[in-house]
């Protein structure tokens, strides 16, 4: 007997309301088309934030492969795609070089792309980043970050995202939902900014921002057509406009397309802030340019900081000050281009430096992390030159608890009561 | 929503002129009068002199014509090829990481289809092509071309065959026959033979493994079957993937004009197997040629097999034998008394009307 095969068109076929729970912001997925979102406040957690970032960016292409925790980001998008509100293809990549690679390749043929990994995911991918930079290329990449193996840990560490620091990307930290939805906005608008042209690297902690809810105030449809005009390359892969991009090159053809390079990064500076006021301007959500000051303004002893271990930073903050210890923190919101400025103004008053530091720089001149090389040479050069000390914590995805930010603040008020620091790089909670 | 248009190109004509007739009817006519006139592959590239991997990227984007973009990874034909402010081409071209070739032309793909389809980008959808040596296609980027055409992207990958990493100073790759000497595998007292592995099966494992894409191999001693191939490639509506043999002049050590010459030669000794799969029948149709040789009528024309024993050149029978097998050839007597090496001598003492070159590997 031939089997009777039911037509998808008829009613025949049971379709549960909406979309399976994979980490979906509960009620957005009924929206039927991008407008019924426009403008609403939703609760998500980063990951959702990002997707949905993307959804409103209206990218072309997305490339993606799975990886812990920044996943639910393209699961998200691929059901976006899949319920017709975004109009992108979908490239599920053999891997994150080929992640990467594919993302060069359509955002040199002029697409807007969107992708983005985890711990040794980024890491997989390490060929790709100086390419696509180097050929000013700008792609976006969303990173929920993860420890580098071994050995496997699925916990939050900024090793993965610091790896790729000097490899020519825009590269910053958010710490909520919210943050993490505006910067992809930003980020787009920095990097496709024909006086900028660079691929940027959006970090979430994962799981703690990642992974955790918060109001999202999603963009209507005027703001996003305001401030973030369709992507269009100047030399992309057009046969109508021939181009060869990324020729072999003699020796001494390098300096100078070396120094075009670096100078393109110093160039993002000050489209950082334009763009970032402009931001204020169409959204109303105002964010620093690069260091965010919390209780600076005569501060002696200073964290620094980036990321979602800033959100109990702050606490600790509060408290020595009750105390009457005088503490702040600077938060760090970009650091490739490193706001070696901004950072120096910021730390004005302080006496003692604390760099907080979620990730590994083994054997470096720190003995610790890597932000503490870049914080350091940028206060080297400071009228006002702080001590300096770092401080290893939330490694493996730990959090900081209040009582180690206090710990911390002992350590820092001792360090300015005698003039010097104790030791280059504390292991906090392993040290009395 | 845009609708995406897509080319189709007509296919030339084969006949009294293609592989399959004898080089005594015409197969030697070089006058092409009815090829397209626009050459996207020009004057300002470096090759060798009787470089095969050339002579594919002409024949294969004269094929392709304007309306391409060409990705190449790393290789001796980017390194040779787009010398900076002096690239070749007048179609759009990028480099790609010798890992990426299947990726990034995956990322170009998707792009148009995106772009055309949102009306960011108005006019026909390009031929989208990958040259990959076959260092990248069937080593370090056989996974992101195994991707692609798994995927399915509207493109065309091919690899541009000259068994041996040539960029770097001929190292084995996995397409270097058994018996090729390479800086990696050269020939000694202990190792006698070189390379001791047969070469990977690259074309198979593609059409094998992504049936619902267009898979050919050629050479580029056809150059019709060559044009033709590329333009079915291109017309396929998915991904296709061409492998073609390529000689390296540098890598192999032969007389520089004999290019295309052992290009058909390759394959009339059973070693280099043409053959297209449709996948629509899921058959393949193997290209049977008209005159069928000893290998050593092949291999005694390059210093890279110079070295080989008696034992050493059998072997290669045996394998050669066991490919008409599988085209459905009949081995003829002689062939099955050239698998044993009593009917062989050392290849450095084999004398042949053809100019040898008696060096000893790369």
């Amino acid at each position: 007997m031939a089997k009777t095969i039911p037509d998808p068109s008829e009613e025949t076929l049971v379709r549960t309301e909406g979309s399976p729970d994979l980490g979906m912001t509960p009620g957005l997925a009924h929206a039927q088309r991008l407008s019924e979102m426009a403008g609403q406040t939703m609760r998500m957690n980063g990951c959702s934030a990002s997707s949905h970032a993307a959804l409103f960016a209206d990218v072309d292409v997305v490339t993606a492969y799975p990886i812990r925790p920044y996943t639910a980001i393209m699961m998200n998008i691929a059901q976006f795609i899949a319920d017709g509100l975004l109009d992108a293809e979908y490239i599920h990549a053999d891997g994150e070089h080929s992640q990467l690679s594919a993302a060069l390749g359509a955002a040199s043929a002029g697409a807007r792309v969107f992708t983005g990994s985890s711990g040794v995911g980024v890491t997989y991918a390490y060929e790709m980043y100086s390419p696509i930079s180097g050929a000013r290329i700008p792609v976006q990449m969303a990173i929920a970050d993860r420890t580098l193996d071994p050995p496997g840990d699925f916990g939050s560490e900024h090793t993965d995202a610091l790896c790729t620091r000097d490899m020519g990307w825009l590269l910053g930290w958010a710490c909520t939902p919210q943050e993490v939805f505006d910067k992809h906005l930003l980020g787009f608008a920095i990097g496709e900014d024909p006086r900028c042209l660079l691929p940027q690297m959006i970090c979430q902690d994962g799981y703690f921002v990642s992974h955790i809810s918060g109001e999202v105030q999603l963009p209507t449809m005027e703001q996003m057509d305001t401030f973030l005009p369709p992507y269009k390359h100047p030399f992309a892969l057009d046969p109508r406009k021939p181009v060869s991009h990324g020729p072999q090159i003699h020796p001494q053809q390098g300096p100078p397309l070396q120094l075009e390079r670096a100078r393109s990064m110093e160039a993002a500076i000050p489209i950082i802030r334009e763009k970032t006021d402009e931001f204020a301007k169409v959204f109303g959500r105002e964010y620093p340019h690069f260091v965010e000051s919390y209780m600076l303004e005569d501060a002696e002893i200073v964290f620094v900081i980036q990321g979602a271990h800033s959100v109990t930073c702050m606490s600790a903050v509060k408290r020595a000050r009750e105390r009457g210890i005088k503490a702040g923190m600077a938060r760090l919101l970009w650091i490739r281009p490193f706001p070696t400025e901004d950072l120096q103004q910021a730390l004005g008053t302080a006496k003692v430096v604390g760099i907080v530091e979620t990730n590994l720089c083994m054997g470096g001149a720190s003995l610790a992390g890597a932000l503490t090389l870049d914080v350091t040479t940028a206060l080297y050069q400071a009228q006002n030159r702080p001590l300096v000390t770092s401080f290893m914590a939330g490694l493996g995805g730990e959090t900081i608890p209040l009582e180690e930010f206090a710990w911390m603040v002992d350590k820092l008020e001792a360090a300015k009561e005698n003039g010097h620091i104790e030791k280059a790089a504390h292991w906090v909670g392993f040290e009395e | 929503m845009p609708e995406v248009v897509r080319q189709r190109l007509p296919l030339f004509e084969e006949q009294g002129r293609s592989a399959s007739v004898p080089d005594s009817v015409g197969r030697n006519l070089h006058y092409l009068p009815d090829l397209p006139s626009e050459d996207p592959y020009q004057a300002g590239h470096r090759t060798c002199a009787g470089c095969g991997p050339a002579i594919q990227y002409r024949w294969v984007l004269k094929a392709a014509g304007e309306n391409t973009i060409m990705a190449g990874p790393t290789g001796c034909m980017y390194v040779a090829n787009s010398t900076y402010l002096s690239t070749p081409y007048t179609v759009p071209w990028a480099h790609t990481q010798i890992a990426g070739g299947g990726s990034f032309t995956s990322g170009v793909a998707s792009a148009y289809e995106a772009m055309i389809r949102k009306g960011k980008y108005k006019g026909e959808y390009p031929n989208i092509i990958v040259m990959a040596g076959d260092g990248s296609a069937a080593d370090i980027g056989i996974g992101a071309i195994s991707g692609g055409l798994y995927r399915n992207h509207d493109a065309l990958f091919i690899c541009y065959d000259n068994e041996c990493y040539a960029n770097t100073g001929i190292q084995t790759s996995p397409t270097t026959p058994y018996g090729g000497a390479t800086t990696f595998t050269p020939p000694g007292k202990v190792i006698p033979e070189g390379k001791k592995l047969p070469a990977k099966n690259l074309a198979k494992m593609m059409s094998e493994g992504h049936p619902n894409c267009y898979v050919a191999t050629t050479t580029v001693g056809y150059t019709i079957d060559l044009m033709n191939k590329t333009r079915k490639g291109l017309n396929h509506q998915g991904a296709a993937f061409l492998h073609c043999y390529t000689p390296c002049q540098k890598g192999w050590v032969y007389q520089t004009p004999m290019t295309v010459e052992l290009s058909r030669r390759v394959v009339e000794s059973g070693l280099f197997p043409v053959w297209e799969y449709d996948p629509a029948t899921r058959k393949y149709s193997y290209f049977i040629p008209p005159v069928i040789r000893p290998v050593t009528d092949y291999l005694a024309m390059q210093g890279r097999f110079g070295h080989m024993h008696p034992e050493h050149v059998a072997t290669m029978q045996m394998a050669a034998n066991r490919n008409w097998e599988d085209m459905g050839v009949e081995v003829t007597d002689r062939l099955r008394e050239l698998e044993k090496s009593e009917y062989h001598m050392a290849l450095r003492d084999e004398d042949y009307a053809l100019p040898i070159n008696r060096g000893v590997g790369a």
